[in-house]
């Protein structure tokens, strides 16, 4: 399997390592009011989708970066790769 | 006092130096490393720093001038390379050059294997072919790039069409070389 990386280009995915679900990027506030029941979603809860899925890679035989990997769980194509970073600055930027 | 001897990461007095076929290995004991890494602010801002004169090169990308080198490493880091240089402090002579930046002393983290083919560049890229799973046909010169050679995380440097240079972790030097060595000398019975 290839992982198209957003800056190195195709690379083998021999040399990432899967997280998991991207939705772990969007880790909730430890201490507001409603803490211990956002963090038993955020550590337990997950959809376990037949299809298209947002998912986190390191690249860490490579540029130690972290991509959000969108992948098809029916065919394993890979739809796209983002660097987690620029998701992450995108979201804050849309000012959520 | 005692008498103190530097050894090599292959443990010997001198660099080891092989040929096999019309691949020529060499351990380069004497390339310093420095790691520079952009700040955070500086990362948006006004562009990249020069330093020693080095154009720092884009994602995957290597460039070198006389004796001194640099090659991307991650978004917003490089490291910089002297030839001639592991004696001194190379760090300290970056961090002066390109003082907004972090910089860290990489030499004694690394062992550098120099690759030479006297056939041109077709042994070095039946060599990688053997080495690494990256497209060797498209790993031109000026290109540099971290992978795994046998299970070690290893930089990879295209320093010309008939030189290759493979930077591993010096712990694993001994494994390095006998993996390096093994692909060359297994392409020598090939041909």
């Amino acid at each position: 399997m290839l992982i198209p990386h957003p800056l190195l280009g195709p690379r083998d995915a021999g040399e990432f390592t899967y997280l998991g679900d991207a939705r772990l990027l969007e880790r909730p506030d430890g201490l507001g009011p409603d803490a211990p029941a956002a963090f038993h979603d955020y550590v337990y809860l997950r959809d376990n989708i037949a299809g298209v899925q947002r998912e986190l890679w390191f690249h860490e035989q490579g540029d130690r970066s972290w991509l959000v990997v969108t992948r098809d769980t029916l065919t394993h194509e890979i739809l796209k790769a983002e660097l987690a970073r620029d998701v992450v600055l995108a979201r804050k930027e849309a000012g959520k | 006092m005692s008498d103190l001897k530097p050894m090599t990461a292959l443990g010997g007095a001198d660099p080891v130096r092989l040929t096999l076929g019309a691949l020529t290995l060499t351990e380069n004991a004497e390339l310093a490393l420095a790691s520079l890494a952009l700040r955070r602010d500086t990362i948006v801002g006004s562009g990249r720093p020069i330093p020693l004169g080095l154009t720092l090169p884009d994602p995957g990308g290597w460039v070198g001038l006389e004796g001194v080198a640099a090659f991307w490493t991650g978004p917003g880091q490089w490291m910089i390379e002297a030839e001639e240089a592991a004696g001194g402090d190379f760090a300290a002579l970056v961090k002066t050059a390109a003082p907004d930046c972090s910089v860290t002393e990489q030499t004694d983290a690394w062992v550098a294997f120099e690759i030479t083919s006297s056939q041109g560049e077709g042994p070095l890229v039946g060599l990688l072919e053997k080495l690494a799973n990256l497209d060797a046909a498209l790993f031109r010169p000026g290109h540099a790039t971290r992978t795994a050679i046998e299970h070690m995380s290893c930089y990879i440097i295209r320093r010309a069409e008939d030189r290759l240079a493979i930077l591993g972790m010096r712990t694993l030097a001994n494994s390095l070389w006998h993996t390096l060595t093994q692909a060359a000398s297994r392409l020598q019975l090939a041909a």
